[in-house]
């Protein structure tokens, strides 16, 4: 019995091995790491589970393990791509590791988007700052297969620009004449040479004025941006089935034990990330 | 509000009670089983932030503990009329006055009391072993610890936003609880409160496992007495007896 | 004729099952405090208790647990398992909440990723259970549609017999009678009667709670803030509960070499769902009290059709504060549905 179907099979908190082989400074305290299974056998059964929309838990051993989407997307899946930001023990830990170094990896967790569903459709992403990475696992889940959807349209915004992450690729999105790029800094937040808009992502997003027909919407962002999207959404006649959104909650085991990322009787770690805008609504909001 | 007791599950069990409106004083119940120091409500989260008064009922112990809070600047006393009560031989009888101040003479008198009142067989058989022996006696005591955070729960004095068992950057104390995580969680507890701990009980009682927490406490408040005459909770204007130092400290480290 | 187990036999019982390689488990108090425990005499079981202080858990999911050992070197880390000791287990004298407690854990542990830390232990245990004669003010097994002679999670049960001298064996499940073959020459056929079962009064209307419970609105109803006005926030109602399940990881070592072990933890406390960024969905007490009311009776079946609750009433009898799950669901019972 090889070293990781033991793992699966004995001791399922039991991660698999990572090594660094890039790393890259996205804006102040945001970094995005790129990891590849030192097994063949752990990248072998990753490559049959992950589906973009996913997590895993990325940990560093002697400090612990915390939660973030894997944000590459499933059409390319020979390696992990996560973004984060410093802020506690486990992410300085993740920060000061450097390429070359190892990392732990458990997942891929959760449910998926059902990119299938949106063949045909066109697609509108709105998205503000460290919530990027979730959205772009599905955006380049959809461009790497651009033929299948109809008009993509990528709203995203930052307090600031230096906020903004992944910018060489919203360099690159905003080069493709297949994609309409929005981007967008809060008042304040621009530099001398910002040629794109300011403003807030809803107001932003109420300008492009996206159609509703036929239409998928894909948000990520902190709570209160989600919440004026949303209404921005329905203002412009979005039916909420047709919105999709993450919810990033508390995790420690990701497999539906350890009791705390549950809203309602919904276990995020099982039943999410994923969920559309109109299964958020029936969650118990106080409890969000 | 006023805070009290109400009847519990069984006869020899009282409930905390907070009475906001004049049906709600009808449970309210005063007699010998009313023994929980109340005084730890007083600083949960937003219950004084109205600057409206609150009236509490509290034993002696319950009065010092309020002097400590208001002390370590946790409350303001002129929000705070106390309902003094003592239990002595079953008997409850009313204590006179309403304001911290007026409890002074009794306090006094408690603390010239102290020395005989901190001795307990138990701790003098424990004061009467070798370290070895003393040690193996906390380890089986400890042993039985869940880390359910009771005691800290349960005292007035730790009211800390984040205890010390929470910062994990660095991790000071072990969570886990083994052998040395419960050593370290109830002897930094100790630490924590030595010349702040009045004796109440509230740990010791809300200890699911029956760790005797009591002990420990009454050794550090004999030690403190008798090392720095430092008798906690004697008025809202003491000096906390680990935050302050004196010049003329023989110990070099101290200035 | 029922099978009878003597009393006066249950010494040579444990020193067989001994022989046989099990530990023999059973209620044990000393001095202060009390639990399931290994002996080695039957003198030491304490049969006397209504319940051990410390539920059957720990057995099975202990309080702290290391899960796996690392050791870093130059850019390779090498991981490995911690299992649980593969001994062979009887619990001798478990209560049928106790046991029902495990039963009902059973189908979280095991839902999608099977967690072996508990399942291994499990399969090697055997739980004799000892039917309920008396109970206390807090016991409820019979308000969660339980009874004080349950055989949930057992595998054999005992009913005492009237003249107090042993028990009636039912042998339950496959692994209860491999147990018990060892000690077939130990028990007698008889024809002595069982001691009545505890009378355990009814103390609220669970599906009247449930229907509550389920209702969307009453999420927000102001009812959580008064109940639990008076909660100061210890675990000691989930810790000693035999069916709160919530752990946290912990890695102790330094950066070279260390352990990650399973921690219980507690939706009591305000830390457990902090977000990083400070947001804390569950921010009050009254929110983490609604949530563990309402993990047991409304989530927790949603998803495993059992309430997460077998009725032993610890987290009420041990409360520092008198409060708990009985009277909770009491005050529900009395509001409009």
């Amino acid at each position: 019995m090889t070293e990781t179907s033991q793992s699966v099979q004995q001791n399922i908190y039991k991660p698999a091995i990572m090594k660094i082989v890039a790393r890259h400074d996205e804006a102040p305290g945001v970094k995005t790491m790129r990891v590849e299974f030192q097994n063949p056998t752990d990248l072998e059964l990753f490559k049959q589970r992950y589906r973009t929309g996913m997590f895993g838990l990325y940990g560093v051993y002697g400090e612990g393990e915390s939660t973030f989407c894997v944000a590459s997307p499933e059409t390319r899946n020979e390696y992990i791509e996560f973004t984060f930001r410093q802020s506690g023990r486990v992410t300085s830990a993740l920060a000061n590791a450097d390429i070359g170094d190892v990392i732990t990896f458990r997942g891929p967790y959760g449910n998926r988007f059902p990119i299938e569903q949106f063949y045909g459709k066109n697609l509108i992403f709105v998205s503000g700052g460290i919530a990027l990475p979730p959205t772009r696992s599905v955006i380049w889940s959809c461009l790497d297969q651009r033929e299948k959807f109809g008009k993509i349209t990528i709203v995203y915004g930052a307090r600031t620009v230096a906020d903004l992450v992944y910018k060489h690729e919203l360099e690159e999105w905003g080069k493709r004449d297949d994609i309409d790029l929005v981007l967008t800094v809060d008042p304040g937040g621009e530099t001398p040479d910002w040629k794109h808009r300011i403003g807030f992502v809803p107001t932003v997003l109420e300008q492009a004025a996206p159609s509703p027909e036929n239409c998928i919407a894909v948000i990520c962002g902190p709570p209160i941006m989600i919440k004026f999207t949303l209404i921005s959404l329905k203002k412009l006649g979005f039916d909420e089935s047709n919105v999709y959104t993450t919810l990033e909650n508390r995790m420690k085991c990701g497999v539906g034990k350890c009791g705390r990322c549950n809203v309602g009787s919904i276990y995020v770690c099982k039943e999410g990330p994923v969920f559309t805008a109109a299964e958020v609504s029936r969650m118990p909001q106080a409890d969000l | 509000m006023v805070i009290g007791y109400k009847p519990g599950t069984t006869a020899d069990r009282r409930r905390p009670h907070f009475i906001r409106t004049p049906e709600e004083a009808d449970q309210l119940v005063l007699d010998s089983a009313c023994i929980t120091n109340l005084s730890g409500y007083l600083v949960s989260e937003g219950l004084l932030s109205d600057e409206k008064a609150v009236a509490i009922f509290l034993k002696p112990d319950g009065i010092r503990s309020i002097n400590i809070l208001a002390a370590e600047a946790q409350l303001n006393i002129d929000q705070i009329l106390i309902l003094g009560f003592d239990i002595n031989d079953n008997q409850v009888t009313a204590l006179e006055g309403e304001k911290v101040e007026e409890f002074a003479t009794l306090i006094e008198s408690i603390k010239e009391q102290a020395p005989d009142a901190l001795k307990n067989p138990l701790l003098e058989k424990i004061e009467g072993m070798t370290p070895k022996e003393r040690f193996t006696f906390w380890q089986k005591e400890f042993s039985r610890c869940i880390k359910c955070y009771a005691c800290r729960q349960a005292c007035p004095m730790c009211y800390c936003r984040r205890c010390i068992v929470d910062c994990n950057q660095p991790q000071w104390v072990n969570t886990s609880s083994h052998t040395l995580g419960n050593f370290e969680w109830n002897i930094v507890r100790a630490f924590h409160l030595s010349g702040r701990c009045v004796g109440c009980g509230n740990c010791d009682r809300a200890c699911p496992v029956n760790i005797p927490l009591r002990l420990i406490n009454a050794k550090m408040a004999q030690e403190v007495l008798g090392s720095f005459d430092h008798f906690a909770g004697m008025s809202h204007t003491q000096e906390p007896v680990l935050a302050s130092f004196k010049k003329d400290d023989s110990e070099t480290f101290i200035l | 004729m029922t099978r009878i187990l003597q009393s006066d036999n249950l010494d040579k019982c444990v020193a067989r099952w001994r022989e046989a390689g099990l530990t023999v488990i059973g209620p044990v108090k000393n001095e202060s405090s009390s639990s399931y425990a290994a002996v080695e005499k039957a003198a030491e079981f304490d049969f006397s208790l209504i319940m051990p202080d410390r539920s059957i858990k720990e057995l099975f999911f202990p309080q702290t647990e290391p899960m796996l050992q690392y050791t870093i070197k130059k850019q390779r880390i090498d991981t490995s398992d911690f299992t649980p000791p593969p001994e062979k287990r009887i619990i001798f004298g478990a209560r049928p909440c106790d046991a029902s407690g495990l039963a009902i854990d059973d189908p979280l542990f095991g839902w999608d990723y099977k967690d072996n830390f508990w399942f291994q232990r499990r399969d090697t245990t055997v739980i004799v259970t000892i039917a309920c004669t008396k109970a206390d003010d807090f016991c409820m097994c019979t308000s969660l549609k339980l009874v004080p002679d349950s055989t949930k999670g057992s595998d054999v049960l005992l009913r005492p017999l009237q003249n107090n001298k042993g028990w009636q064996v039912e042998e339950l499940t496959d692994r209860g009678r491999d147990a018990f073959n060892e000690i077939a020459d130990l028990l007698q056929d008889g024809s002595e009667p069982a001691a009545p079962t505890a009378v355990v009064a009814e103390k609220f209307n669970l599906d009247t709670c449930v229907a509550w419970l389920q209702k969307p609105e009453n999420f927000e109803s102001t009812f959580w803030r008064e109940i639990s006005m008076r909660c100061i926030g210890c675990a000691s109602c989930t810790f000693l509960c035999p069916t709160c399940h919530c752990f946290d990881f912990q890695d102790e070592g330094d950066t070279y070499s260390g352990i990650r072990r399973k921690n219980w933890d507690s939706c009591s406390f305000a830390l457990f769902t902090m977000h990083t960024s400070g947001h804390n969905p569950r921010a009050t007490q009254s929110a983490r009290w609604r949530q563990r009311i309402m993990h047991k009776f409304n989530y927790f079946p949603g998803k495993f059709n059992v309430n997460s609750c077998s009725g032993c009433g610890r987290c009420s009898r041990q409360c520092p504060v008198d409060m708990g799950i009985t009277e909770t669901l009491q005050a529900i019972s009395t509001l409009q549905p």
